[in-house]
Order: C-alpha cells, then structure tokens, then sequence
C-alpha cells in the first residue's frame, strides 16, 4: 500500500504543478456556479436536482481533460520506463493515479458546497436528496475518471486520450435513450442499464439504490481492470 | 579468444535440473521450493540465456547469452540500432524477452520481476524525470517505491545528491536544469536504495568534460561492490572503466572479453615506428632481415640531416620489437622506437563491420 501512496502523492504533486487541473476546477466551478444561479434565482426553484443533472453533463466532458494525462503523459516525458521497471505492479500504478485524479474530483465537488450557503438561507431543501446527489455525481464522476484513465493509456497524446473519452462517456450517458426505439425487452433492458444518467437519475432523486451503486462500481473497476492489463499487455 | 562468452555452466544446469523435478517427489522438490538465488552461489548479477527480442516478424535482438558478476563494470559497445537500449530494457524488465531467460540476482524477469526490480537502478537513455516536480519531490518518490523507510529518505536522497553533485539544485524544478543536471538526477534515481544491480543507457551523453569526469569516478566507485552493466557508444569510456566489453551489433553478440584481451586477440599485425641515424637502403634492409618484419617504409626526419622515420609491419610473434631495437642499435644510433597497438576503436570498427555469420564462426 506503501507504493500506492507513493504514486499518488506524485500524481497528486504532478496535478498542482501543470495548469490543466486548475483550469478545469476553475471551469467546473463557474459552470456549475452558472447552473446554480439560473435554477435558483430565475426559474425559483430551492433544490439542486437541476443543478445535479447539469453537473453531470459537465464532469463528463470535463474529467477527460483530468485523466487525460495520467498515462499519456508518462508515455511523452519518457518517464513510463520509470514507472515499469520500479519495483510497482501494475495495479499499484493504476489505483494511485485514479486515487489522484479522484481527488481532483473531490475537490471539485467540495467548490460546489458554495452553492449550498443560498439554497439553505433562502430556501428549505432536503438534506438527505442532496447527500444523495453528491454520493451519485462522485460515483458518476469515479467512472468517468476511469474510462478516462484507459484511454489514456492507449494513446501517447493527451489531445487524442481526450478526445476519445468524451465522446465514448457521452453515448453512455445518452444511451439510455435508445430504450425508447426498441420493442425487444431485452434491448431495452441492457440500454437502460448501462446508461450512466439513468442511474445518476436515482441519486439526484434521492435514491441511493444499491445496483446503481454497483453499476458505477462495476464500470470504474472493469476500466481500471483493463488498464492494469493492457500495461501488462505492453511489456 | 572467447568469441561468445557462455554462462557459467553450473548455474544454468541447477536451474534445468530444478525444473525437471517438478514432477519428482522427495528431496528435489525441496530444492525447487528454494530460491534459484540460495541454491547457486554466486549468482551471476545479470544473466541472459539465449534471450530473443522479436517486434512483429522483425528479431531486434538474436540468442544473446552473457552475464555480469558482482563487483563488475562491463561495458555494452555497439553502433546505432544494434539492439543495445533493448537488451537494458529486457534487463529492466520494460519489456519481456520473446525467448530466452533474464535474470537480475537469480529472480527470473518473466516470474519474478517485482523481486528483481527491487534489486535493481535503472538509467534509461532518456533521463525519466518529470519536468515540473522539483529534485527533492522526485527523488522522493522513487526512494519510497524502492521501498527506502520514510525515516530514511531524507539521508538516501542527500547520499546520491552527493555522489551525483546535486545538492545546489535539490529545490529546482527539473524542467529549469540544464542537460547535464537532467542526466544526473536520472542517474540519481538509480543509485537510490543500494540497488545491487545498476543499468546505465549511455550515462555520460550529453555531459560537459568535468561531468563526464565525475560521473564516471560515481560509476567506478559503484562498481566496486555492485554489478554494473553500462551502455555506451564513447570507446574510451569503455576502456577507462570497465572490467570487461560486449561488442554487439544487428542485435548479435559479437565478443565479450577484457579490453587487453580483445586487444591481443585482434592484432594479426602490428606496427613498430623507430627513429634512427642510418642511410635509408642499408636500414630497410636490415629490417627487412629480421623474423616477424613483413614490410618497412623509410622517411628522413625533416630538418635533420641523416635521420630517418621507419615505419615496420610486423606480424605478432613475441619479441619481434626486441629483436628490431638490436639489429638497430648495434650498428647505427636508434632515437626511438615504439610499438603500436590497436586501439578499441579499430577493434569495434573491425567487429561491427564483419557478416554476422562470419563474426559468430569460433576463432
């Protein structure tokens, strides 16, 4: 666990010292501040749900620019050959850097808190939805950061790790919609399923169901799983 | 003269004979059990048993086979492209060998890379630093993936900056240090954590003349305990510092042995410049005369009046430069006389410019 650690203090060192973290919190922060302040003060509404599902679209496109670097930018400084011949497994590689692109994430949520201050004195919301809500949006973000994170180790340039990983997360996030034109059960079953804003739709509702909890789970393990492999793979 | 140099037989026998008992019962399966590295004693630093590295249909590096004692400096020679950076990183474990066994310390790179790893400080040919953390944060963390205690780290990190004379730029960000400070905080990051095993991909590129100085007396000092395996394309480098020299091309071993030895091996013929006070005919004819003289060139010194240069081509029999200082010196005045020998230069040139299959044919 010690080398864990290790890599994600790096990571965490890396992230503060390049200007891509600070750039997207930055952005996170004024979108979603943006989303807050029309939700709450010109349609009237005291709650977050709005905001939530507007957060959702925005970490998705994002977080590609937070994970994009993780691997790609060990392949360009030529510091992968590092990393490999440490004495690290592979696992231990992956799970620091998503511990650190996680915590970005954290970060980034902690900055919405901000938003809580005028919804608790002008309005009365539901705690519990609104806890809800950040479980799902971290989750949701958790399984953004690791399909990013895959991405990023198949290709040497940051640009292109993004630029796959946007679109792939936003037809997982639309992809529910294609229930509507299937008459197969089945079909419409698997669509719903592997939709992340349908599940994300139960957290900002105030659900915490345990299978939409398993799903990002699921997702965020089989991406990290992949990339332990294919580093593996690369030897 | 050793051609392809073979491991020690002993250790590649155990290991066969271990493998084999797998299906035994009774006493060999408690060998098996063992760790390759307590049942053969010593155990090479770095082993390489017919190790092929194939990319695709093309072979990068063919059946290469040496190896590397503790207390070594063996010196890895070779032209662009031979296959040098891809034998270090098969070593370093950044890439597996297509066939063939890799040992670091006894624990085979295939099985027991972990093991190895922690064994070993690798310095690629680009120095693997990152840009925007500062030395002190980066050496940091490879100290604590190696596995040095947190308590410790701080004095580790001080013992290579010290070797290594960082200690004006521990708080710089590496991205603002020149060339020469990138390539010794890359070798930094090696000698953290003692390792026993050190791979240096040409260590000294890139360095001024004072730096090249000073790195190579951190290499020798290392040396001294560990087993050091280091790349480089500067012959002088090689025979400065290093025990032993593999010459290698197109991927193939060419000859590993003592630069003296691969020196004596290479001479067919040699040369003997003198300087005498003798007129021209009667010199080359008396050199001439002498066994082992196969052909001599005379040119008078300039500006001195009945002196002459003369040039002898020599075969390589012992004594033959005795013999030409008698025959000389007893009827006319001989000035000097010396023997040249061929530089490292020459001999790598004469290796990486043979046919494979001619360079591997047994001397």
């Amino acid at each position: 666990m010690n080398r864990v650690i290790a890599v994600y203090q790096k990571e965490l060192l890396v992230y503060f010292r390049s200007p891509i973290a600070y750039f997207v919190v930055a952005v996170f922060l004024v979108g979603t501040g943006y989303f807050f302040t029309y939700n709450m003060f010109l349609s009237g509404s005291a709650s977050m749900d709005e905001t939530f599902r507007n957060m959702g679209i925005l970490i998705l496109t994002l977080l590609p620019l937070v994970s994009m670097r993780l691997f790609s930018g060990e392949y360009s400084g030529r510091t992968m050959e590092l990393l490999m011949t440490l004495p690290l497994k592979t696992w231990e590689i992956v799970l620091g850097k998503f511990l650190g692109a996680v915590t970005i994430l954290l970060l980034m949520t902690a900055g919405t808190f901000i938003d809580l201050v005028p919804l608790y004195l002008f309005g009365n919301p539901q705690t519990t939805t609104i806890i809800a809500g950040y479980i799902g949006f971290i989750l949701l973000g958790m399984a953004c950061l690791a399909v990013g994170q895959f991405f990023s180790a198949l290709t040497q340039n940051q640009i292109v790790a993004a630029l796959i990983a946007v679109p792939v997360l936003l037809s997982f996030w639309f992809i529910g919609h294609l229930q509507n034109f299937q008459v197969s059960h089945t079909l419409r079953g698997l669509f719903a399923y592997l939709s992340f804003a349908l599940h994300y739709a139960n957290f900002v509702q105030g659900l915490i169901r345990s299978e939409a909890v398993m799903f990002y789970l699921i997702v965020s393990a089989i991406a990290l799983t992949l990339n332990a492999g294919y580093l593996q793979w690369r030897r | 003269m050793t051609r392809i140099n073979t491991l020690p037989r002993a250790d590649a026998g155990t290991s066969k004979q271990v493998r084999s008992s797998t299906a035994l019962e009774g006493p060999l399966l408690g060998a098996f059990l063992l760790p390759t590295n307590l049942m053969n004693s010593p155990t090479p630093a770095i082993a390489l048993e017919s190790v092929s590295k194939r990319f695709g249909s093309k072979t990068i590096v063919h059946d290469m086979t040496f190896s590397v004692e503790k207390g070594e400096i063996v010196g890895f020679l070779g032209p662009n492209g031979a296959g040098k950076t891809t034998t270090m990183r098969m070593i370093a474990g950044f890439t597996t060998a297509s066939s063939g066994r890799v040992t670091v310390a006894g624990f085979d790179m295939a099985t027991r890379n972990e093991e190895a790893a922690r064994r070993l400080g690798y310095m690629p040919e680009h120095p693997p630093v990152y840009d925007t953390l500062d030395v002190t944060q980066y050496l940091t963390f490879v100290a604590r993936v190696k596995g040095v205690a947190r308590n410790e780290v701080r004095a580790e990190i001080d013992r290579v900056a010290t070797a290594c004379r960082l200690e004006s730029v521990l708080r710089r960000e590496i991205y603002k240090l020149s060339k020469g400070y990138r390539q010794r905080v890359g070798l930094a990051q090696a000698l953290l954590g003692k390792p026993e095993v050190l791979l240096l991909d040409e260590p000294t590129a890139g360095l001024d003349p004072g730096q090249i100085q000073e790195t190579r007396e951190v290499i020798r000092s290392f040396g001294e305990q560990h087993a050091v395996l280091l790349s480089t394309h500067i012959l002088p480098e090689v025979t400065l510092i290093c025990q032993r020299v593999a010459i290698i091309n197109q991927g193939r071993l060419l000859a590993i042995d003592t630069p003296a030895s691969l020196q004596r091996a290479s001479e067919q013929t040699s040369r003997v410049l003198l300087t005498a006070s003798a007129p021209g005919d009667a010199l080359q004819t008396e050199l001439l005369s002498i066994p082992g003289v196969i052909a001599v060139t005379t040119r008078p010194v300039p500006g001195i009046e009945g002196m002459l240069n003369a040039e002898c081509q020599t075969d390589t029999r012992e004594g033959v430069e005795a013999a030409i200082a008698r025959a000389v010196a007893g009827r006319w005045n001989l000035h000097r006389l010396e023997r040249q020998q061929p530089t490292l230069e020459n001999i790598f040139l004469r290796y990486v410019s043979q046919a494979p299959a001619e360079a591997r044919a047994p001397a």
